[in-house]
């Protein structure tokens, strides 16, 4: 069976057309003419023949899937919707039986998968065996393969995305209730081109019971799989848990179609990597301005360097890091593109345009920090200058000791201006802001000499060579701390709309433009947190000039994602009433705080450059992202037992990190019984460390 | 196959439709006047609960003129006084009358008469792709004279409740519908689900969802069972609720060893099969994945019990293997009888609590 191809438009004009005829008989009604009083009952019988019909023109395409061996485990998301236990639905997209499903239905350890036909002719189900041949773990597609008697009725090659339009009809189709009668739900499209550009937004329930189902249009054109994407990099999670909100998607035959011969080929597909990052760090609003090539990466390899512009990826002219993340997240790992940058050699002269073709990656080779040894001196970044990675410049505020920086004679005071990077054909690049310079370290392996041009305090500019290191690991027995001050730390209550439970912020002495460090504690959850538990944190806070902000917990009991956004608007909130050095922002938390601490950077985002657990290891569900410059924490846990050793738990978080790429240290001995304070202050203080 | 076809009857549907609007009557009301007329049918409830969590109020619909209101058995109903009011706002004190154990329904009875009513069809012609219309007190936001909320959608399926994703404990014997739009919310059991000509098709469930998925469920007991529940509880001939133990039996019964059970859901391979058992006898041999015992799919060690379960003894054991990429059906015969005493719980439903 294929289905017919004609242009969606015509059922939308027909849809249209049924619209326009309700609107009539609404009109009619209106004046009173009670001859045609019932006929908007009619119009909706006649949508609903129209659904069974879409809905019977797919079915026989529409398969059942069963799988063996799918451990708990295996599938990400809330326990709530985890994993398929029961049966679930797949398409079949070739009659020679190649079928496709969601990595819901047949995640990788999976041990048998078995599409069943519904058995048209003998209304006896027939199980085939499958074989799992290729995988697209971008938009989470799994192409099986059965070996059917006979050829299988298979869906069309499906509604082109650009027919489509917002608010038309569509039908979810699946075999996940009942295999002799296909399931039904009905909606409509809700956005075309969601989750990066890689499905289509529907209101039809969409749920555990129809992944892998058909999503067609009125006619029973194709228009993709349902299936609940993967966790995507942001952070918002578009799996399973959305399955009752009104929220759901399918994958664009169109686009599985495009990687069909790759599927069958037995490719694994996986999203490409340019291996890129930006100088402003959001996404929405930041120019995609490169902060770091990373060192053999895609974006290295053909020439990207820091301080380009992306204009154009793949096609489409960008302004924004999330246009640039629009065009690269439909692409896979090997797929080649055109991108074009604009170049500025010199303040002086007019930028030009440079096209690269890259080939994406599918990993990067690991990465490790690499450090000259210096500290800048704090600055204050308002929310507008992020977008171009504000200009302010590198003065070093103090000296890392024992570092490059201390032997090459640098000291508290000069101020970095311009940096060039290790290579014959290097060019070097103005340091404009610690980003800048944080950037082209990013692009430099620990042990490569880069040049840097130093002004020092009496104005005179000199050219030093400074072999970088790795990152140290442990902060150093003491960190500069700020001049006495006569006023004591402003302890406050931050209100903010919508926040149950405000946080205690204590906010050190000193005027509004006087940027401060940030440090969230999260300690053992008890509901609101009262002003009284502040008062351990005051000296601290003024000595070191970091503000602590100490969140209440919603729950009396425990942390809640709740407490999350109270932080983040807390943080808001802060930001208005003192200045924040935006590469200063640390969390830290003990016991079960400490494992929500991860989970609030992680929610928080790359902006927060430290974490700090004591007495605490990741929680079981953490998600470990690798590190890339711009996305790099500082972790620290509590210092090993007497006999050396850390907890086995801490220490198989500890190896997990470091193998993502995270620097990881301990922290220093400590009596148990008293936080911390002060080395969690000063904690924050070094993590500005380049 | 004869897909393509479904568009050109489509449009010639459409231009028919398009005459009938123009030219001659309908059939059918206005969803407007529809959901008129059956809101006046439904009940808002008021008994026990209120503490957290548990709600004290639920949905009914009057099912005789003499104030016969059907709902779904509930802890609201634990109460002396129930409280029924009736779309126009006037409240009356009910008293249950009686109830169905196996289907979960319940009758109150309020001193009444002359009320508008749904008449319960005793056949349940409704199929999948219905359009159906939810009329439920959700969340108690009906107060007094308020009417009814109405949500639209369609009927997703109709499935025996215990099929569904194999675990489950059984509510009640019969199929129910499951419905595209979320009816699990408080206060919308009990509420009446119609189509788009304004007949009752069924009644909104009770706030369920499966262990093993996780899902909530909006489901709908159909017509015919509501209409046999409504009967049996009159003539108080109400049968005792279903088990809530599945049985569970062993394949070593048939000589199959299965490999351990390590994992929480460890693929039913069968490690050894006993000599001279059925199980040799049908060819059965180590390294075989059971995939399906009679027709149903049995992803982990756990199904497989319980599959076996709920055959009866005698019962002829078919069983689908996978072997060498290939699936492989095969017939034991019959099932030995259970041992005594060996029943063990099933994974049931919970219920929000």
């Amino acid at each position: 069976m294929r289905l017919s191809g004609k242009p969606v438009a015509a059922g939308g004009r027909v849809i249209a057309a049924l619209r326009a005829a309700a609107a009539i008989v609404a009109i009619v009604l209106s004046l009173g003419q009670p001859r045609h009083g019932r006929a908007g009952g009619e119009i909706g019988l006649a949508e609903e023949r129209a659904f069974q019909a879409a809905a019977a023109g797919v079915a026989a395409a529409v398969v059942r899937i069963e799988s063996s061996g799918v451990s708990a485990s295996a599938v990400e998301g809330p326990a709530e919707a985890a994993p398929a236990s029961g049966p679930s639905t797949g398409l079949v997209v070739d009659p020679a039986g190649w079928v496709i499903t969601t990595a819901f239905a047949v995640p990788d350890d999976v041990k048998q998968a078995i599409v069943v036909l519904p058995g048209a002719t003998t209304g006896a189900a027939s199980r085939f065996a499958a074989r799992v041949v290729g995988r697209d773990t971008s938009r989470g597609v799994v192409l099986l393969k059965v070996d059917p008697p006979a050829a299988l009725p298979s869906v069309g090659s499906g509604v082109p995305r650009a027919s489509l339009s917002v608010g038309q009809w569509t039908i979810a189709v699946a075999r996940g209730w009942d295999l002799a009668t296909p399931n039904i739900a009905v909606g409509v499209v809700s956005a075309i081109n969601r989750a990066w550009g890689r499905a289509v937004q529907t209101d039809a329930a969409v749920s555990p019971a129809n992944y892998g189902g058909a999503l067609v249009d009125i006619r029973g054109g194709v228009i993709g799989m349902l299936a609940p994407l993967p966790a995507d990099t942001a952070g918002m999670m578009l799996g399973t848990e959305l399955y009752d909100s009104g929220i759901g998607f399918a994958v664009p035959l169109e686009d599985i179609r495009r990687v069909l011969p790759r599927l069958q080929s037995g490719e694994t597909l996986v999203p490409g990597v340019l291996g890129v990052s930006y100088r402003s760090r959001d996404v929405f609003t930041g120019v995609p301005t490169i902060a770091t090539s990373r060192p053999g990466s895609p974006a290295a390899e053909v020439g990207i360097q820091p301080g380009d512009t992306l204009i154009s990826v793949h096609g489409r002219p960008v302004t924004r890091i999330a246009e640039v993340r629009h065009a690269l997240s439909p692409l896979y790992a090997g797929d080649e593109l055109e991108i074009v940058v604009e170049r500025r050699e010199s303040a002086a002269q007019a930028p030009r345009r440079v096209t690269m073709k890259p080939r994406l990656v599918a990993n990067l080779p690991p990465w490790r920090r690499a450090v000259i040894g210096i500290v800048p001196k704090r600055v204050a970044v308002k929310k507008e200058d992020d977008r171009e990675g504000a200009a302010q410049p590198v003065v070093v505020d103090w000296v890392w000791p024992e570092s490059p920086a201390s032997t090459a004679g640098i000291v508290a005071g000069m101020t970095v201006r311009a940096i060039t990077p290790p290579g014959e054909a290097a060019e070097t690049v103005p340091v404009t802001s610690s980003a800048a310079l944080a950037g082209v370290l990013g692009g430099v392996e620990a042990g490569d000499t880069v040049t840097l041009v130093v002004r020092d305090a009496d104005g005179k500019e000199q050219t030093q060579a400074v072999t970088t290191i790795p990152m140290p690991t442990d902060i150093p027995a003491q960190t500069p701390t700020r001049p006495e001050s006569p006023d004591a730390a402003e302890v406050v209550k931050l209100e903010a709309a919508e926040v149950a439970t405000p946080p205690i912020a204590v906010i050190p002495a000193g005027n509004e433009d006087d940027p401060v460090g940030v440090l969230v504690y999260f300690g053992r959850p008890h509901g609101p947190v009262a002003v009284d538990e502040a008062a351990v944190w005051r000296d601290a806070a003024n000595r070191y000039g970091v503000a602590v902000i100490l969140p209440g917990s919603t729950d009396p009991q425990r942390w809640s994602r709740d407490d999350i956004r109270g932080v983040a608007r807390s943080l808001d909130s802060l930001r208005g009433r003192r200045a924040i050095d935006p590469s200063r922002l640390a969390v830290a938390g003990s016991g079960a705080g400490g494992a929500f601490a991860w989970l609030a950077a992680d929610a928080l985002g790359p902006a927060i450059r430290g974490v700090a657990l004591l007495d605490a290891a990741l929680p079981r569900q953490a998600r470990v992202e690798p590190a890339e410059p711009g996305r790099s924490r500082w972790i620290l846990f509590d210092p090993p037992r007497t006999d050396g050793s850390l907890p086995p738990r801490v220490e198989a978080d500890r190896e997990r990190l470091v193998r993502a790429g995270y620097d990881v240290g301990v922290l220093p001995e400590r009596d148990t019984e008293t936080l911390p304070v002060e080395t969690l202050c000063s904690f924050v203080e070094a993590i500005g460390l380049l | 196959m004869s897909g393509a076809t479904g568009w050109p009857r489509q449009v010639g549907g459409v231009v028919v439709l398009v005459a009938t609007l123009v030219m001659a009557e309908g059939v059918a009301d206005t969803p407007r006047q529809t959901i008129a007329d059956a809101a006046r049918k439904v009940v808002k409830i008021h008994g026990a609960g209120g503490l957290r969590g548990l709600e004290s109020y639920q949905t009914g619909i009057l099912v005789s003129p003499q104030g016969h209101v059907l709902t779904v058995m509930s802890t609201v109903l634990d109460a002396d006084e129930i409280d029924c009011v009736l779309d126009d706002g006037v409240r009356y004190r009910g008293t249950l009358l009686g109830a169905d154990p196996s289907r979960q329904l319940a009758v109150i009875a309020i001193d009444a008469a002359d009320l508008p009513f749904f008449a319960i069809a005793d056949n349940d012609p409704v199929t999948v792709g219905t359009r159906v219309l939810a009329l439920s007190n959700l969340f108690g936001v009906a107060v007094g004279d308020e009417r009814v909320s109405v949500q639209h959608g369609v009927v997703t399926a109709r499935v025996p409740l215990e099929a569904r994703r194999g675990g489950y404990e059984v509510p009640f014997p019969g199929d129910v519908y499951i419905i595209d739009c979320t009816t699990n919310n408080p206060g919308s059991p009990g509420g009446g689900l119609i189509d788009w000509e304004g007949r009752l098709v069924g009644m909104l469930g009770k706030e369920l969802r499966a262990s093993a998925s996780g899902i909530w469920l909006s489901y709908a007991i159909p017509a015919a069972e509501l209409a046999r529940g409504y009967r049996d509880i009159l003539s108080g001939t109400v049968s005792a609720p279903p088990a809530r133990d599945a049985a569970s039996f062993d394949p070593l019964g048939l000589g199959i060893v299965l490999v351990p059970d390590l994992l929480d859901r460890t693929p039913p391979f069968i490690e050894s099969v006993v000599s001279g058992s059925l199980a040799e006898r049908a060819g059965l041999s180590p390294d075989d994945l059971v995939v399906a015992v009679d027709g149903r799919s049995v992803p982990s060690r756990d199904a497989v019990q319980r599959a076996l379960g709920m055959l009866a003894d005698g019962d002829p054991v078919r069983i689908a293997v996978v072997r060498e990429g290939r699936v492989v059906d095969v017939e034991l015969g019959p099932r030995p009888p259970l041992p005594a005493g060996k029943r063990s719980n099933t994974p049931g439903v919970e219920q929000d609590q």
